[in-house]
Formats: C-alpha cells, structure tokens, sequence
C-alpha cells in the first residue's frame, strides 16, 4: 500500500472512533459499550463463560461478589475489578496473548462508563420496536439526524433522473418512452410523480423485480445444489413469490404462508406451494452419505437461513456453543431447529426433480390465473359441504352437478398441463430432538427438546401451537422485536441502496447501529399499523424527499458512505437489471411471466468440466430462440454454477442465504459488457430500433440516451458519441465483412432491410453507452 | 492511459482514496480489501507498518500453486507402503483397527470388510532424510522426493466428497463460506495489472467423476471479486476475454475512449469515485486482452520444456499443460493458483483409473517442481498436491490381486508440500500396519484418533494444512477474518495448527 493510502486511512478512522473530549457525555451502553464488550471481552466472560469466570453480559453477573472483588463494584466504582484489569500493566485485560485488544479510545470507553455507574441496557435490536413521537415523516428523522450536522437535505434530483431512478427501483427496468413523455409533459411535478408511483406499482415488472431479492435470501435455485446438483422442480414457488409482491399479499401473511402453509386449515393451492421455502435447503444423495447426517445437515441450514430471513442474525454458533456475543444458548438453537425437525421429506433427494413430496402446480403465470380463478369458484360452489374442496367438488361432479362437472373438466385440464412443486408436510409423529454436542450429529446428548423460541426474542404465547405455524404467528406477533425491523430494512436497502442497518445479517450485538434508529423504529410499527402493507411503505419512501434528492456528492458534507442519507441513492445496478435494461432497450425483452427456468447464451463446455458424469445438468443445452430473451429472474438457476453474467456482476450462489449483495468492480465485468453474445445481440437490436425509428444521427442519439438515461444527451455525450459513431461507420463501409460479422451474433433476425455498415456502426455506439456508467449505476 | 485528461483524473483518484472504496477490489497491492476491514473495525494496525509483503509476518512464500486432486487419492497405492497387508490379503479388517470408525453407505452393507494391499511395487528413495516410499505408479515424482514434504498423516472428518472437498477447500462441510483462493486473494492482492489474481483451472481427466462446484473457488460472504477466474482450455480462455466478430482492437480502442469520456461526464456530475474505480477496470481489461493470449501462447518456450513436462503439455488443458500455465502465470506475477483434476474416486476399477491417473499428472507435477526450482521460483513459490481424503485399506466390492477398488477413508491420507519454506526431502507423519490410522513412530494406532480440536504431535488436520498455506503466505490465520453475521470468520474456523515442524 502506498503511504498516501496509509495517511487516508488512517484520517479515516479517527472520524471512527470516540474522541476524548466526547468520553465525559454520558456514554451510551447499547451502543458504544456493548459492541466493545461483545467484540472483545465476550469471547470469555460473555454467555458462553467457563463456569467460573467472571461474566460481563449482564449486571447482575459482573456486579457479584467474587470474594472480595467483583467485576462492576457499585459501591465503590474505582474499585472495579473491570477498571483496575483494563488499566493493569502487569496482568492486563485482555490478556498479552489475546488476539483482540483494546484500543486506546476502547479502553477509555469502557473506563468512562464503569465511572458512571455501569448501567447495562438491553440491546437495542431484542426491545420491541416503538414509534417515537418526534416524527411522523420518513423525511422527520432524516432531516432532523442531517440538521444535526448542520446540513439539509440535497436539492431535488431533476426530473427525467427521478423518473429513471424510480422505475429503475420498483421495476428493475427504465420507464416506459411514452410514460417518461407523459411524466415530464405533466405541468404538476407532484401529481405528475404520485401517478408514476401508483402506475410502476401496478405494472406486472414490480412483482418481478421486488422477488428477485427475496429469492437471494431464500437461497432459490433450480437444482438440489450438493454433489450431483440435478434438476429440482420448485420453480413454483419463484411464480408464487412474484405473484405475492404483484398482488400486495400482507407481509404477515406473505411469511405464514411460506413457514406453515401447510398447517393453515383447509390450505389453498398458493398456501401449500409457498412452503417450498421449508423446502429450499440444498440436498444431496451422494453414494454412500447417511441419512442421519443430512438429517442434521438440512437441520442446520433451515434453522440458520430462518435466522438470517426473518431474525437478522444466523445463530450458527450456538450450533456447537452457547453464542458468544449474542445471548442465544446452545439448546435454545435446538428448540429452535425442532420445529423443522417434523417435516416429512426424506433427508436424501434421491436426485429427483419431484423430491417428495410435491404437489401438482400451474407451469406459469397464466396458468397460475386460471387455477386460482377455477379454485375461487369451486370453493364457492361447496362451501357448505366442510370438506376440502377438492374432494367436494369430485363428489359433487359425481353426483352429475352439471356446474361441478364443468369445473371438474377444467380442473383436469389445468392439472394435465400441471408441474410439480416441492412442498412441506409434518410427519404424523415429529422426531426427537436433542442438544448435538460440537453440533455433530452423532453426538446427541441431554432430554429431548420440545420446539421453542430464544427467550430473548420475544415472548412465545401459550396459545401458539407448537409447529411451524405457532413459529409463524411468533415471527409475526407484535411483541417480536427483530422480523417486522430485519424485513422493513431490506425494504429500505432495495429502495436506497444500503440499509438503515448496514449489516443486514446481523442485528445482534456485533452488528451495526442503525443509522436512523428512530426512523427504522417508525417504519417497522407503521408496517404493522397498516396490516403489513408492503406497497404502502414503499409509497412512503419513494414518495420522500429523501429518495428524490439528487445523488451528486455534496462540496458542503462530507460523507462519502452517505450515513446522513444527504443525498440520493447511488448504485452499481445488479447482475440481472443490466441485462434486463439491455434487453428492453433493444426490444427483444420477451413479458411472458413464469414457468421453468430458462438458458440463454453461456460459454460452451462451463457445466461440463464441473458435472458429475452422471448429473442430468452436466450438459448446458441452450433454449431455442423464442426463450432467450425472457426477464432475468427467469434465468436458469445452477446452484454449483449459475450463470456467469450474474455472477460476473455479485449474483450469489443460492446455495445459502444472501441478503446482501457485493457490488464489485471488475475488468472481468468490463470484458464481459463489452464481448458476451447477449450484449452485442442487444446492442445491435437497439441499433436498429434507432436506425429504424430516427432519421438523424443527433435524433438516434437522443432516442438512446433517453431510452437508458431519460434524458437526451450533454454536449461532452455527444461529442464522444458522434465522434465513436463516425469512426465506426468510415471502418464498417470499408470493410463489409466485418460488418456483417457483428451483425451475425446472436440469434434474433436482422433487418436485412437497413444498411449493414450503419447498424453495425450503431450496434458500437449502443453497446457503448449500455456498458458506460449512465447505464450500469443507479444515480 | 489514452489522453492526459483521464490519467489526471486517475491521479485525482488515488487521492481521493476513501475508505468505502478500500472495501472493494483495488489494484493498490498486497492485500488492500483485507487491510481496510481490519482498519475499519480496529486501529490497531493504523500506525504500525506492515512488512512489504506478509500480512501478519514475513512471508516465505510469494505465491501458491495448489495441485487438487479431486475424488481422493489411494494414499495405499501412491505414498503410503503397508507390506504387511500383504500377509493379510482378503482377511477381514480387524475390529480394533477399524475402532467404531463410520463408513459410508456404499461399504457399511458389506459382509466384510477384506484386507487390501496395493498391487503395486513400492521402492525406497533417498530424500534428505531416510528416504521415502514411492509407488510404481509414480516414476517421475519419485525423481524430486528430496523436494517434498511428505506428510502421511494428514485427516478429515467427512467421508464423503461433497463435504469433505467443501470442507477442505472452505473450512466448512457446508456451502457457504469463501474458498482458501478468495481469503488468499483477500488477504495478498495482486501484484499483476494485467492478469487476474486468483486463477483456477480444470485438467483434464479420463476418469472426470466426481463434481466440482463454483464453491470450491468462490468467494462466499467475501466480496465477490475474490472469487476465482476460470482460466479455460475451451473457448475464450477467460471468460468473453475475445472481441466479438467483426470487432478488432483498434475499434475497442475507440470505443473505450468513448466510454472514458462517457463516465468522465458521468463522474464531473456526480463526483462518485466509483466511477474512478471502474475507469480503470476497463483499462485492465484492455490489457489482459493482450496479457492472456501472450500468456498462453507457448512457442517461445523451449524443446527442454516440453522434454519436461512431456508432449502432453502442448494439448491444451491437459494437466501437464495446465502445470506448465501454472508456472508462467508464477513467473508473471499470479500469486495464487489452483488446478483441479478429477477421477480419483477409484470405488470398483482402482488399478485401471489410478494408472491412468497418475499417467496424467505425475509427469507434470515433477516437471513443475523442477522447472520452478531451475528458474529459481521454487524458493518462494509453495506448491501443494493432494485430495479430500483417503482411501480404505479394505476393499469395495470384488477383491483379486489384480483389480480392487477402495472407499472413502478420513483418518489418514498423504498430501505433499514443496518449495516456498516448506523442510524439502522429508516425510512427516506415521499409520498404522494397515494405513488405516495416524500412529505413532512404531505403527501402533493412537487411540483415541486426533481430533480437530487438540493438535497432535505427527498429525495434520486440513485446517492445520490450510493454517499452514496461510503461515507461509505471511498470513496468521487467526488473524485473516472477516466480519460476517456478527462474526469474525476465518477459513480455519476455530481450528487450526500452524504445522512449524514442517517449516524451514
């Protein structure tokens, strides 16, 4: 490293740590102390202590009396044991050898607070969320936090930015020409906006686009993800999924149906097919694995991701030991994992595509309208018999009731075209569960363990039953304190980049504080105010002056991780809404919504040097044509190895859960936007559509720029542009053979009507400006 | 850079250094992304100067060639000479050797468990201790014993490949956490502009059985650039590295002086210093267009070589070839390097598989080790080989002197070191008369077995190997983590045993 990246660094963390002249306010325990504390001293005076060390995780265990002395002394604070260790020269605290010490500014914290008194409070994350009275705004407590620093709010982004960045972030795609035309002719800004909101919104794309971040955390794939990696049929679920964010289903009930819809009474069809969240986990069925083992395995990895999804922390510590840091003990893990330990799939998939069980679903999402529409309707027609409808409805149809009969024709007809879908369902009799000792399967040890919750996170009501829907109504009971805050986070970092929570794994002790406490407080008890309403909180943060602030960064705060939130978002957009934006640019953007995953181009033999020869995926055979242009999140999913365009750009394996993408930059990234077959096929559809749709060279390009920017281009913009452009066409009219090389990639027909060296001269100028940064980020 | 304007701009970059930035991947050197983590959570290290190159102390190795054998060598036919199996031929495994060890699925339905010795003549050869033990199967090898670290005594607890690869490569049975390259790549960064820092490839094999994953060299939680780059004989040797057709180099020139000015309008704008970043991401792109190709092309490379390494080495994406990529990549810069060659899960037909399997690596890998200690590489360059465990000394399925196979086995498996502060020409490690237990220096098991948990003297877990990697690398394994879900994860866990006896 150079010295000047030293110097920055270490400018940088000064503004990280606590000044001394800070150190005589009263410090705040949750926040300044307990991180240090759990980060540094835990390890062994924290939950998991040797019997007999001193712990310092709560008050009363540091304040007793260890004969003679005790950790926090009330009565005579000087005296301490915590004080005198942390400043002892001869026998410190943390000891010479630990491998985390204190820093200088650590220990003066540490000292400062055990002065005052010692106080402990509970960590912020596990005391239920209240709204605070100070504010009632999203916009309140931003500015209120910005004033405090002696700033405002940036000025408003201008309009055509505003119009891409909303589109960009309810429907992954830039907004329609004629909707961007009709949001700028629009004399009233604020009217003309609040109509754009509502129509992203409704628009099928908003479904499409908000599932795909749900589909990161749950870890959705298309295959079982361990040794053979075959073929899974779960592809329901994903449908289903896009059809909840599309129909606004009530978050609470958005994770009931996915945890226990199978233990709702009288279950419907989406209720059961959401469950295939249960049912997520990668599998195996190597020759030679032991059932038992994976038993525990799948175990393992449900009890984790619903920590990761729904509790914003993982628990896989307290698999082996009671945590650490945060306070969850071993058998708390365990009561927690019993409520998966019931379910009635065997542990191997046996590498099949309809691993049991499964249920008949709808292939896509027309069927999906049909199914639902013909399900309303039975359930109608037999309402009053107290059976399952299905089992009615063939009764009834046998009996010769001519509207049954007719019903009974349709569903057969859907249920011929049907697929299969992995579902959860209970055994009759639930496992036993035990405490596995080092979390080895072989090692059970201790009572069997009844399902329940970690206390500290909220009351578990007598009234729940015991299952997985006991579990659900927990998750998303009003006394929890983590869900409704770790989901409308995730929200928030869809909707701004980052979350308020900036580790959105973790809300434990060794998370971040949130930036805005108050606000995300706010936000997590209006969502449960409104009955879980998802599209309402989004209304209520794009519609923030908060989000519509320009993105520039400001010469008058210095903020560059954008803490304050003094301006806009600002983004490297993900994996699969750079292609999308390609594809739609360029007209080949093919709507039809749902069904089984599709393989666009990837490079020839990638799948086969990884696959098992037995693998019934070790072959990537590419679709025909007429699927090569469907949305992203309709692209094949390999959990040992997606598609290289999404992972080039930070797409996770979804072999485990990820709610956080990385958003990296690489020359890979670079050789990839400008080479891959998809792009140059996009960039030269486009091409068309310019050359087709403008007469002008200066109109082409502002049809391009407005198409991916929303706004015609600047000067400098221009200038590169028509410069590129001129170029292109002096080389591609002398050399005709190259021309029609380029215009060769890819399978989408050419318009043999256009000049070859013209569109091939704007297929370079397009695929330009597709991989230049007024296309890649957010802003 | 093309114009003046950009490589100001550049400048202006690097001073504008932020931390957020240091997060990402950056072109500063030796082991940025790592450093800023650290300095972001603890300002421990914020005065203090770091060896030029090391993270935690000095480093004796530069750079890493890891040669993974996929599917899990016969330690019993390879390295690992049991004569006195040979009286045991067909015997059922004794009760207390096996020692309530579990065995997979495919043998527990066994009626027996029958003694399997190897077919194969082993010979004593001179390394710089007594000598060391090497099958037929592996003529060349035997050539540069006095290389190698020999340890005989290396375990696992998985048994069965999907885990037990996962486990070796990540520190975890399951999926998940970042590959040994991506916390290497975390933690060294990359001393190459033009090539990328982490490459992997996959050799060729008659017997491919056995899947890899992307996990093997992904990144995990860590930011994604760590993950490995696929250096392919097939297609595009990296990924999309060619310009499509009709495009040629002159013309991406243009076109990337026009994304220049397209981003440089973008970035007075909105003066986000990402923007900078990836500025110069197109530009290395630009270069490795030029860096790869040169790099695979091998006609300047000599007869001696190919003597070397074999004819083998000119088909592209054989497993000599790869090692000879292997060294050239060194040569440039590349500090971590993995090759992949499947079919070692010798279940039914061992003799046929293994031989066909040593036949493709065992030329290469010695020629590697030569080539690099003649060109002075050697020194500095640590090279590993071996698989994600073992074999069993009885037999799966038929037993006759001429065919066997053998089944997965943990408890003792042979993996080699050279080079790069590894103590060459020794053997470390003992097993019991049937190579089926770690034992002490007169073959009696030891009971209990080693666990992870409690370091043993003559033993080596593959956390205490992936400890090792690291230590020679510079890097204290316990001190490389990451911030994760509230943790500082590291590749070993809470494991690992820096193997010193193995140090120079």
């Amino acid at each position: 490293m150079t010295k000047r990246a030293v110097f920055w660094l270490s400018i940088s963390l000064a503004t990280f740590t606590v000044s001394p002249g800070h150190a005589l306010e009263k410090v705040d325990f949750s926040r300044e102390v307990l991180p240090v504390l759990s980060n540094k001293c835990f390890a062994c005076h924290g939950p998991d202590a040797k019997k007999k060390e001193l712990r310092l995780d709560t008050r009363e265990a540091a304040t007793s009396d260890r004969g003679g002395y005790r950790g926090i002394d009330p009565e005579n604070l000087d005296e301490s044991e915590v004080l005198l260790r942390i400043h002892d020269a001869d026998d410190p605290m943390p000891p010479v050898d630990a491998e985390k010490q204190l820093t200088p500014e650590e220990r003066q914290l540490l000292d400062t607070w055990v002065r005052q008194g010692g106080e402990y409070a509970a960590h912020w994350a596990f005391v239920p969320p209240k709204k605070a009275e100070t504010h009632s705004t999203v916009d309140g407590f931003v500015r209120h936090r910005l004033q405090a620093h002696g700033a405002d709010f940036a000025p408003e982004a201008d309009r055509p930015t505003l119009a891409r960045r909303l589109a960009l972030t309810l429907t992954g795609l830039p907004p329609e020409p004629q909707v961007l035309a009709a949001f700028l002719a629009e004399e009233d800004s604020e009217d003309a906006y609040a109509a754009l909101v509502e129509t992203l919104l409704a628009s099928p794309r908003f479904g499409e686009h908000q599932a795909r971040y749900w589909l990161d955390a749950v870890r959705y794939g298309d295959t079982h993800g361990l040794h053979l990696d075959n073929r899974r049929g779960i592809y329901p679920y994903r449908d289903w999924v896009v059809r909840a964010f599309n129909e606004n289903l009530p978050f609470d009930q958005f994770v009931t149906w996915q945890v226990a819809g199978d233990l709702l009474p009288d279950p419907t069809l989406a209720q059961l097919v959401a469950t295939g969240y249960v049912r997520m986990n990668p599998t195996t069925s190597e020759g030679g694995v032991l059932p038992e083992e994976f038993q525990a395995k799948n175990n393992f990895d449900r009890t984790e991701t619903l920590g990761t999804v729904f509790l914003g922390m993982t628990m896989s510590c307290a698999r082996c030991h009671t945590h650490k840091y945060d306070p969850i003990k071993q058998s708390e893990y365990y009561e927690l994992l019993a409520f998966f330990n019931s379910t009635a799939e065997n542990p191997l998939d046996g590498n099949k595509y309809d691993y049991g069980p499964v249920i008949n679903a709808p292939a896509d999402q027309a069927a999906w309208g049909e199914w639902q529409t013909l399900e309303s309707e039975a359930r109608e027609l037999v309402k009053e018999s107290g059976r399952d409808w299905r089992a009615a409805l063939m009764a009834l149809a046998a009996e010769g009731e001519p509207a049954a009969e007719a019903l009974k024709a349709r569903l057969e007809g859907l249920e011929a075209q049907a697929t299969t879908t992995l579902v959860a369902r209970e055994l009759d009799k639930a496992r036993e569960t035990k405490l596995l000792a080092r979390g080895e399967y072989q090692s059970p040890t201790g009572e069997v363990l009844e399902p329940a919750v970690p206390s500290v996170m909220g009351a578990w009501t007598e009234a729940m039953p015991r299952d997985r829907l006991g579990l659900a109504r927990w998750l998303t009971s009003r006394e929890n304190p983590l869900v409704a805050r770790v989901l409308i986070n995730r929200v928030w970092q869809r909707v701004f980049g980052e979350g308020l929570v900036r580790t959105p794994e973790d809300f434990g002790v060794q998370g971040e504080h949130p930036t805005h406490p108050d606000l995300l407080d706010w936000l997590a008890v209006e969502w449960q105010d409104r009955g879980w309403d998802l599209k309402h909180m989004i209304r209520l943060m794009v519609h923030s002056r908060a989000f519509k602030q320009d993105s520039a960064r400001r010469a008058d705060l210095s903020d560059p991780p954008n803490r304050l939130l003094g301006r806009g978002p600002s983004y490297r957009l993900d994996a699969e809404v750079l292609r999308d934006v390609a594809l739609w640019a360029s007209h080949l953007l093919d709507p039809h919504m749902g069904g089984e995953g599709v393989k666009p181009y990837q490079p020839a033999g990638m799948w086969l040097a990884m696959a098992h020869p037995a693998s019934n995926t070790k072959k990537y055979e590419r679709d025909p044509v007429e699927l090569l242009y469907r949305r992203s999140l309709y692209v094949y999913w390999k959990r040992t190895s997606p598609h290289p365009m999404m992972t080039l750009f930070d797409a996770p394996s979804r072999e485990s859960s990820c709610v956080r993408r990385s958003r990296s930059s690489t020359s890979l990234q670079s050789l990839a936007l400008l080479n891959e077959t998809q792009r140059v096929e996009t960039a030269r559809k486009l091409a068309e559509r310019l050359v087709k749709g403008r007469d002008t060279a200066s109109q082409r390009l502002e049809m391009l720029f407005r198409l991916l920017a929303c706004r015609p281009p600047s000067p400098p913009e221009s200038a590169a542009c028509l410069s590129l452009l001129e170029t292109m066409l002096e080389r591609y009219e002398q050399d005709a053979a190259a021309a029609e090389g380029l215009l060769d990639t890819g399978e989408a027909p050419r318009d043999a009507s256009l000049a070859a060296a013209e569109v091939a001269a704007w297929t370079q100028v397009a695929i330009t400006v597709l991989a230049s940064d007024l296309t890649l980020l957010m802003y | 850079m093309p114009t003046m304007n950009a490589s100001s701009l550049l400048r202006e970059h690097d001073l504008n250094m932020t931390r957020r930035q240091l997060f990402g991947r950056s072109a500063l050197g030796v082991g940025t992304a790592a450093m800023a983590q650290m300095l972001g959570q603890d300002s421990l290290l914020a005065g203090g100067a770091r060896p030029e190159v090391g993270m935690h102390h000095e480093a004796k190795a530069k750079r890493v060639i890891y040669l993974f054998m996929s599917g899990g060598p016969s330690h019993h036919d390879l390295w690992d000479f049991k004569p006195k199996m040979q009286a045991m031929f067909g015997q059922d495994m004794p009760e207390h050797i096996r020692d309530g060890q579990r065995i997979t699925g495919m043998t527990s339905g066994q009626k027996t468990l029958p003694v399997c010795p190897s077919k194969y003549a082993f010979s004593k050869v001179d390394n710089h201790q007594d000598g060391v033990w090497v099958s037929e199967l592996l003529p060349y090898t035997a050539k540069v014993v006095k290389e190698l670290c020999v340890v005989r005594s290396t375990f696992t607890e998985a048994i069965n490949h999907d885990p037990a690869i996962t486990y070796i490569q990540t520190g975890s049975q399951i999926p998940g956490r970042p590959s040994l390259g991506a916390w290497l790549s975390y933690g060294l960064g990359s001393t190459n502009e033009n090539l990328p820092g982490y490459v992997v490839m996959h050799a060729q094999s008659s017997f491919a059985e056995q899947s890899l994953f992307g996990r093997l060299w992904g990144s995990g939680f860590l930011p994604s650039d760590h993950q490995g780059v696929l250096m392919r004989s097939q297609g595009d040797a990296v990924l999309y590295l060619n310009n499509p057709a009709g495009v040629t180099r002159r013309d991406r020139r243009a076109q990337l002086d026009a994304l220049m000015a397209l981003n440089q309008a973008q970035h007075e704008r909105f003066a986000d210093p990402e923007i900078l970043s990836r500025i110069k991401q197109h530009e290395m792109a630009y270069r490795m267009q030029m860096s790869v190709p040169e790099l695979m092309d091998l006609s300047q490379e000599s007869e001696q070589t190919f003597e070397l390494y074999g004819e083998e080495a000119r088909k592209p994406g054989t497993f000599a070839a790869c090692c000879l990529n292997a060294r050239r990549l060194a040569e440039r810069g590349v500090r971590n390097i993995q090759i992949f060659h499947r079919g070692w899960d010798a279940h039914n037909n061992l003799p046929k598989e293994h031989e066909s399997q040593c036949r493709d690596i065992d030329q290469g890998s010695a020629a590697l080790i030569m080539d690099l200690k003649q060109r002075g590489l050697l020194k500095d360059t640590l090279v590993v080989w071996g698989g994600e465990f073992g074999r069993t000394a009885y037999c799966q399925g038929n037993l006759t002197h001429k065919n066997y196979g053998r089944d997965h086995h943990p408890r003792c498996f042979t993996v080699w070191m050279a080079g790069g502060g590894v103590k060459p020409g020794i053997t470390y490690g003992h097993t019991d008369d049937y190579g089926y237990n770690i034992a002490d220096a007169d073959g009696n098991p030891l009971f209990p077995q080693p666990t992870k948990e409690h370091w043993v003297p003559g033993t080596m877990h593959i956390h205490d190997l992936n400890a090792t990697i690291l230590h020679l690398l510079g890097i204290d394994h316990r001190k490389l983590t990451y911030r994760y879900q509230g943790r500082d994860f590291r590749l070993t866990d809470v494991h690992g045993h820096v193997m010193h006896d193995l140090l120079v």
